[in-house]
């Protein structure tokens, strides 16, 4: 492969004056906001949109895609961030999907098409078993599958979009170690991302792109988190200045819940945990570990088998959702598009939840659209929302803007007790700031917020106190002083402190 | 002035899909009609001035849409909620079944009987509704299951009763209760004709539900809970009690529209009136049509009643089976679920969403 270059400029500027090269077994990051123009120049790239002006060059020679095939068939392939897989088939059924091996012209042949896979996987080591059937695979598998599909159809370049916003801290580690080997098989790699420790982790240039333009290429090995970021927003980013917290009196106090799941299997074996006003607690964990499990049974959304929670003085164990929101509990839910939203609802509905039978909104059973509206308006211009009218679907945001807009309608609830969860998982730098800072301002203001995430740094950022679970009960809680990534860790993965 | 611009395209919205579909229906009509040997145009002008565009046509289509608007509503009512509620039908029956024999048995004057047998009615059709929603809550028995099958026990039922002890003995052959008494008739709008007031209780109908749907806290939660039931949970809205309030509410809708067809036409119970009517269904499909939209339902049901009443008179004048009138109705359907347009649709708003976006980053 010589290069790919690629220049185009159109009227409504998505990209604008782009240049772009890959060298073989080279891992290429392109980094910038959501909004940068970074999705647009792939789909390009890839042959789902075309270059108003430009042209693409393979290995020296010029090339137009029409549509993806076109682009496979020239060695491009991409890794979506949604998978397109068949969930009720096998891994090795659904990579062969579309150029399945044949007995004769009408026979699948799948002891082949599982050998075939089982080969690709075993050179590039993905380590996957081909005979498990994709609904069953953790999300980290999935995207393997997907990975391995894109392999079967013999790209050369391979195109990850934000390989990473759907998987554990774990999972993103092999995801790593993936890309590195593909890229010493001689891939060359491009990784979309917003998230500078995984540029740094791997990558060996990288292209920093902000409002549809080239702002820099630089080596990774001679740049830093700081600057790359610095480039990405077009302002340096402070890190904010946490005064110290003044907890007051106890808001919510958990005692000793248990909750056993389905088949017996214990899920919480005896939580206990406090939060006071004034105080950010943060618990930490790797997922599914029972953090989402303790965090439905607070809301109501789940009924603990026994132990009891206590809200602002008030017994609230067994209460239903919304006699607990009464009691003064907020809750930006970890996911936003099952949970937070209804992708078809429009932003107003989504707006009006849990605040529809609030007087401000709601009189005597109707509601008051004109106020809401006016509010709402109001919220979103406070919270940077961009959107184009109340009246539009959720669906329709980008997914940093429905997480502030969440964000905004619990916060706006001014509750005593704010449960956040994964606040910002898949939005860029810009945003997660933002939110940071609202979060710290609610403290602030008296409020007691629990955190959950599974981004350590932000953890370790905003918490006062952490608490760490491990498989269903707290395995430990450290001061903000004393909590340092390297104790977290143990105490995360079932250790104890005085390891 | 940009009010009304608002509202008109608001109203092209809800409405250009069903026009659509209906366009592509009857080109597909027209292609079997020249197949069978007719000229398609003359046919369709027969057909449209014989249920829309003479005023004794315009009049029998309107009667016709009674019963159909008002099942489309209360399939409206509790399918936006994600509750697929198919029986209908057998609502409807049991609702007016309940109403007429109030309205024909219960002592007392005229406007308390009327007011009475309009209650015990529409709380009948609930309670038939509420009893799948029961089963549901209780049994996790599928509330499209039951409802459907509780339309045979519902159509059997009545037969049973009218057949036996509730027999008007008077006719020797018509399976019937007897009939309604003069005063208690919906009244007529013009001397000799058929149509009634029933049409204007119809439409306010569906104002009345548009109301509930759009401003009430309960049509907002029961929307919310059909479009993402989690999300309505986690905002604190009682999944159970919506469930039941809107069965109820479709059911006790469904009792009105069978009420309508008796007190205003009928005037008595004849033995599976609305089986073989198949009202229910009709409105089923008006609903589908408008995308569960109370006005969009409204406009549909009307054009569907409009084609079966010119179905009917091409048949008599024209020779063609009414059957053509239904084939023409069943490919509005088909085209109305025709995935093309979903996706255009879908394509179009994606785009809006990202010059949006663009918009909104400058």
């Amino acid at each position: 492969m010589k290069h790919i270059t690629k220049i185009y400029g159109n009227g409504v500027l998505a990209n604008d004056d782009m240049n772009l090269e890959l060298a073989e077994s080279e891992i290429l990051a392109v980094v910038g906001e959501n909004g940068a123009g970074k999705s647009t120049l792939m789909k390009i790239l890839y042959g789902l949109e075309h270059p108003t002006a430009g042209e693409i060059y393979i290995r020296g020679e010029k090339q137009v895609f029409k549509n993806p095939q076109d682009a496979m068939k020239s060695g491009i392939g991409m890794v979506q961030q949604n998978f397109m897989l068949l969930p009720p088939f096998t891994v090795a059924e659904n990579i062969v999907y579309g150029n399945e091996p044949r007995k004769s012209r009408f026979l699948f042949d799948r002891k082949k098409a599982k050998a075939e896979v089982d080969e690709l996987s075993e050179r590039y080591g993905l380590g996957i078993d081909s005979n498990l059937v994709v609904e069953d695979c953790p999300v980290g598998l999935q995207q393997r599958c997907e990975i391995l599909k894109v392999l079967y159809q013999n790209a050369d370049i391979i195109i990850f979009d934000e390989p990473s916003a759907v998987l554990t801290p774990q999972e993103v580690d092999s995801l790593l170690d993936t890309l590195r080997n593909l890229a010493k098989a001689g891939k060359s790699i491009i990784l979309i991302t917003h998230k500078l420790n995984e540029v740094m982790a791997v990558s060996d240039r990288c292209i920093v792109m902000r409002g549809g333009k080239h702002i820099a290429t630089v080596k990774t090995s001679e740049t830093s988190t700081k600057e790359l970021s610095a480039m990405m927003v077009g302002r340096e980013i402070v890190d904010a200045k946490i005064p110290q917290a003044t907890p007051g009196k106890t808001v919510l106090e958990v005692n000793d819940l248990v909750k056993t799941g389905e088949a017996g299997k214990p899920i919480l074996k005896g939580c206990s945990l406090h939060v006071n006003e004034g105080e950010i607690v943060g618990i930490a964990g790797v997922s599914g570990n029972g953090q989402t499990e303790l965090l439905h049974t607070i809301v109501g959304l789940m009924q603990a088998d026994s132990g009891n929670i206590v809200l602002d003085g008030k017994e609230i164990g067994g209460l239903d959702v919304r006699s607990i929101r009464e009691t003064g509990c907020a809750y930006v839910p970890e996911d936003r598009n099952t949970m937070g939203c209804a992708l078809k609802a429009t932003l107003s509905e989504t707006m009006l939840m849990a605040h529809q039978y609030e007087e401000m909104f709601n009189h005597k059973g109707i509601l008051k659209h004109k106020t809401a509206a006016e509010r709402f308006t109001a919220l979103l211009e406070q919270y940077d929302v961009k959107y184009s009218t109340l009246s539009q679907l959720s669906g329709e945001l980008s997914g940093g803007n429905l997480q502030k807009l969440i964000v905004a309608r619990e916060m706006s609830h001014h509750a005593k007790l704010l449960i956040v969860s994964e606040p910002t998982r898949g939005v860029d730098i810009g945003a997660m700031e933002f939110i940071h800072n609202q979060i710290l301002k609610q403290r602030a203001e008296g409020g007691a917020i629990l955190l959950v995430s599974s981004d350590l740094t932000e953890l370790l950022k905003l918490s006062d106190r952490i608490y760490v679970m491990y498989d269903g009960f707290i395995n430990g809680e450290l001061k903000r002083a004393e909590a340092k990534p390297e104790n977290v860790g143990i105490l995360m993965m079932g250790g104890s402190a005085d390891d | 002035m940009t009010k009304i611009k608002n509202a008109a395209l608001h109203m092209f919205k809800v409405l250009w899909q069903p026009f659509l579909a209906i366009f592509l229906g009857l080109i597909v009509g027209a292609i079997v009609i020249l197949i069978v040997g007719h000229n398609p145009i003359t046919v369709y002008i027969t057909m449209f001035q014989k249920s829309f565009f003479t005023l004794h046509y315009l009049l029998q289509s309107l009667t016709r849409s009674v019963p159909i608007l008002v099942c489309s509503l209360a399939i409206v009512a509790s399918w936006r909620a994600g509750y697929i509620n198919l029986g209908v039908e057998g609502q409807m029956t049991v609702g007016s079944f309940v109403g007429t024999l109030v309205a024909v048995y219960m002592p007392g004057p005229t406007f308390v009987v009327i007011i009475a047998a309009v209650l015990c009615g529409m709380m009948a059709g609930a309670a038939y509704s509420l009893f799948a929603a029961f089963i549901y809550d209780k049994f996790n028995v599928s509330i499209v299951i039951s409802t459907l099958m509780m339309n045979y026990i519902a159509t059997y039922i009545t037969t049973y009763f009218i057949t036996f002890s509730l027999r008007d003995t008077s006719s020797v052959y018509a399976i019937q209760t007897k009939e309604i008494a003069m005063a208690m008739r919906l009244p007529r709008i013009l001397p000799g004709k058929p149509f009634n007031l029933g049409f204007f209780i119809a439409i306010a109908l569906v104002i009345l539900l548009m109301f509930v749907v759009s401003k009430t806290k309960f049509g907002y939660e029961s929307k919310m809970t059909g479009l993402n039931p989690v999300f309505a949970q986690y905002g604190g809205v009682k999944k159970t009690r919506v469930m039941y309030s809107t069965m109820a509410l479709s059911g006790a809708i469904a009792a009105c529209a069978g009420m309508l067809e008796i007190f205003g036409i009928k005037f008595r119970f004849v033995e599976s009136m609305f089986t073989s009517t198949g009202y229910a269904w009709t409105g089923l499909m008006a609903a589908l049509i408008s995308g569960l939209h109370p006005i969009g339902a409204g406009f549909t049901s009307i054009f569907l009643a409009g084609m079966q009443v010119g179905g009917q008179n091409i048949q008599l004048s024209t020779g063609i089976p009414v059957q053509v009138a239904t084939l023409i109705q069943s490919s509005i359907i088909l085209f109305v679920s025709v995935q093309l347009f979903a996706n255009w649709r879908k394509k179009s708003k994606l785009k809006a969403a990202a010059d949006s976006k663009k918009a909104g980053d400058e």
